[in-house]
């Protein structure tokens, strides 16, 4: 078993559980750091924690305020313990960019990087939703100015993530995909909405995780990443600074090959899918810790056999 | 006097000139079968030489002794593989998956013969350094045919030799410059880089086409391509773990040997070759058969490429009693190192992943900066476990020497002597440096049984 089909089996249990799960009763809690996406409806496992905290800060009670710090407890709890990798392993918006990567795989058609230049210009849009999503509620609370607007506007940051259109849709439930004719604020929010699920959703097919860096909750997520318990780690030494683990990285992070001092190499878009340590040519140079354990690491023999010249290797051998 | 003695006179001069030049090449050409078959017959001599070596030495000799590398690279007598287009290449940035893939075969022409170096002489200033002065030597007077059956040649432009030979090569055979840019942290500059072999990608599609069809280099020979190369790398990296064991193997003239026979070769031939040359390696290890005891003092050459025939330096570290197992040089473990890394087959991604491969774990000193170079050099002093390093400068490669200071004080650090040798192609300076090595070679005897 190989760390990228270790991981398909991951999203896809995941994204049934998650989205799923209630057909048979589940229900994770109001917490989760992915996009289990309450939209779905009935069958939704889990709730995303980004509508339970547009939801609370709405209600904007002291009662509330309460229950969010309990809700942010379990939340750094859940990610604290495997930090990001519940972007790289479990998030069903996640596993939905991978088919959807698969698919341009299996057409044979290339991705689309963008310019350095870009990336650093397009930083800052994970910081408009997340303000989106923090502070508009507030205002849902005390509408002390345009009230009528404000009414509209529950849970902002949902009425424009891609999640919302996209994920009930993919259980056959096409009702998400309108615009919402309450009023002016409605259609402006699900416009936009359907037009970022658009841009998602043609990005994902041109580009490898195209929304992740975009995302609010991964925002959140990387915060902990000095503390969570799974980190990425390389040898400086042993590295050839081949640039093979930003080939193949899919969130394209440059820093992890240019790394020349410091071990940890948990970068602040990073899903931990640990594919740079799968496809890193040196023995060694690259390894995922669970405490300061290792619980994978580089192989110049697995990167040969992934890349079909031996026969397969697989990372059980690698794994301990 | 008239016109007609003028050009009589005209006509002998040029005659005469003609005679000479058919002497020295002559010269030229007995003085080049003679040093390469000294050192073959050196190699072949060695009791502990490995069975499978004697492909490897096969390929050296139909190239440099009898002259034959049509054998090797255009095997078959029928008339398809004979149109097959051969294409030269020098140093290592030139991707040859492209010219596997356009159905040409690559050639790696960097000389390192004494003669043809010699011949090279007065056509390039006289500090010019012996790779560049042999690869002009060889084409300019045809030395041999090997430089004549190349269609096409291409000179990267690495340092400054490098790049001012592929303008003088180009009075003799077609030449494509391609451009490396030299520093290598710059995301411009990559993508420059990356633009320079789609290019080279459509200029090989023109070139092994026919007539104004171009012949496209497909996603499946691409990545057929990547495979075999990838191979050959599996394996060198083989012979290369091989080489780590406490008492070595393999000496360290033959692995290199083996590896510069990867220039004339076909990556495929070389391949299987190399596989067998590693599996009887693994036997004598099994068996316990080293060619010498661990407390032979362990040399890393570092520095300028030796070159096939040039086997100065390697053979005279193994005689005064050292093994060599390890060489940082672009003709040796650097060669075939460093793989291509995909994770899908499109065209894109393998166009990406080659251009990373062919320069971003280079550590030539033609970039600047070239930290990565001490950083590998550390390593290697580490895996192979080094007891010193033999700095090799060929007369005239100033960017290796200026690169000297460096690697001296790291190694300070690690408390590892470095000999810096500098020389040429010449014999002429066997008998002092054997001296200096042998000092050398000594005292790392002498530190390792302390
Ligand atoms: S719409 Fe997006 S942010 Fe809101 S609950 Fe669904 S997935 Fe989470
Ligand atoms: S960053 Fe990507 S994987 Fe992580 S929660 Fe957001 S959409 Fe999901
Ligand atoms: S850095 Fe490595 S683990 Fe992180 S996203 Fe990129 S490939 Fe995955
Ligand atoms: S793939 Fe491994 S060796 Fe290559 S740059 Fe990344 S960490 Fe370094």
């Amino acid at each position: 078993m190989t760390v990228t089909n270790l991981r398909w089996m991951a999203l896809i249990i995941s994204f049934l559980v998650l989205i799923l799960g209630g057909l048979i009763g589940l229900d994770l809690g109001g917490f989760l750091p992915v996009y289990a996406c309450p939209y779905v409806g009935q069958t939704r496992g889990g709730v995303c924690f980004l509508f339970r905290l547009q939801f609370i800060l709405g209600v904007g009670s002291w009662e509330a305020f309460k229950a969010l710090g309990e809700h942010l407890l379990y939340f750094s709890i859940l990610v604290v313990l495997i930090g990001r990798a519940w972007c790289g392993w479990i998030c069903p918006f996640g596993f939905l960019q991978d088919v959807l990567d698969l698919i341009r795989r299996k057409l044979h058609i290339g991705y689309i990087r963008f310019p350095e230049r870009l990336r650093a210009n397009l930083r800052c849009i994970k910081w408009i939703f997340f303000f989106i999503a923090l502070l508009i509620p507030l205002w849902v609370a005390y509408p002390l100015l345009a009230p009528s607007v404000a009414g509209d506007l529950r849970q902002p940051f949902c009425q424009l993530c891609p999640g919302k259109y996209i994920l009930p849709l993919i259980i056959g439930n096409p009702d998400s995909v309108a615009v919402d004719f309450k009023s002016a604020t409605t259609i402006t929010m699900t416009i936009l909405g359907l037009t970022f699920s658009t841009i998602a959703i043609i990005g994902a097919l041109l580009k490898r995780r195209f929304w992740c860096p975009y995302c609010p909750m991964g925002l959140l997520l990387s915060w902990y990443k000095k503390i969570s318990f799974i980190k990425l780690k390389k040898d400086c030494q042993k590295c050839t600074m081949c640039e093979v683990c930003y080939n193949v990285c899919p969130v394209e992070i440059q820093q992890v090959f240019k790394e020349r001092e410091n071990e940890d190499v948990t970068f602040t878009d990073c899903t931990l899918c640990l594919r740079c340590v799968e496809y890193c040519p040196e023995d060694g140079a690259l390894r995922a810790t669970f405490l300061g354990k290792t619980i994978y690491k580089s192989t110049s023999k697995g990167f040969f056999s992934r890349q079909h010249i031996i026969p397969g290797v697989t990372d059980d051998q690698v794994i301990r | 006097m008239n016109e007609s003695t003028n050009e009589q006179i005209d006509e002998i001069l040029m005659n005469k000139e003609a005679d000479q030049l058919q002497k020295r090449k002559a010269r030229f050409a007995r003085g080049l079968v003679r040093s390469a078959e000294t050192t073959l017959a050196e190699l072949e001599e060695n009791p502990d030489l490995p069975e499978s070596m004697h492909y490897f030495i096969n390929i050296m000799r139909e190239v440099f002794v009898k002259d034959r590398a049509h054998r090797l690279l255009l095997p078959s007598q029928n008339q398809s593989a004979n149109n097959r287009k051969i294409i030269g290449t020098y140093c290592l940035m030139v991707p040859e998956e492209l010219i596997y893939a356009a159905g040409a075969t690559p050639v790696r022409l960097c000389g390192g013969n004494y003669e043809a170096s010699l011949a090279g002489d007065e056509l390039v200033p006289r500090d010019t350094c012996p790779v560049v002065k042999a690869s002009i030597g060889f084409t300019s007077l045809n030395l041999m045919s090997l430089y004549q059956m190349c269609d096409a040649v291409i000179v990267p432009t690495t340092c400054d030799a490098k790049r001012k030979m592929g303008e003088e090569l180009s009075k003799f055979t077609e030449v494509w410059m391609l451009e490396v840019p030299h520093i290598k942290d710059s995301e411009g500059s990559r993508r420059q880089w990356l633009q320079q072999l789609y290019a080279l990608k459509n200029n090989i599609e023109k070139f092994t086409g026919k007539s104004f069809i171009r012949r496209k280099i497909r996603r499946k020979a691409l990545d057929a391509s990547i495979k075999m190369i990838g191979s050959a790398q599996y394996q060198a990296r083989r012979l290369y773990d091989i080489r780590k064991s406490s008492a070595a193997i393999i000496s360290g003239r033959d692995a290199m040997f083996a590896i510069n026979a990867y220039s004339y070769d076909t990556a495929f031939k070389w391949t299987k070759a190399m596989t067998r040359l590693n599996d009887e390696l693994e036997v004598r290890c099994h068996k316990g058969q080293f060619i010498c005891s661990e407390h032979t003092p362990r040399i890393l050459i570092a520095g300028s490429p030796p070159i096939f025939p040039n086997w100065k330096i390697p053979s005279l570290i193994e005689e005064m009693g050292a093994v060599i197992v390890a060489d940082e040089s672009c003709m040796g473990n650097r060669y075939l190192y460093d793989p291509i890394g995909l994770t899908e087959k499109s065209v894109t991604d393998m166009m990406v992943g080659i251009a990373a491969r062919y320069i971003m774990p280079c550590v030539c000193p033609s970039f600047a900066p070239n930290e990565d170079r001490l950083f590998r050099l550390l390593q290697m002093a580490e895996e192979f476990s080094i007891d010193g390093i033999i700095y090799h400068v060929l007369k005239g490669c100033v960017i290796y020497d200026f690169e000297l200071i460096r690697v001296e004080k790291i190694m300070k650090g690690k408390n590892i002597p470095v000999l810096r040798i500098e020389t040429d192609y010449s014999p002429e300076d066997i008998e002092q440096l054997r001296t200096r090595i042998e000092a050398f070679v000594e005292m790392l005897g002498i530190r390792k049984e302390r």
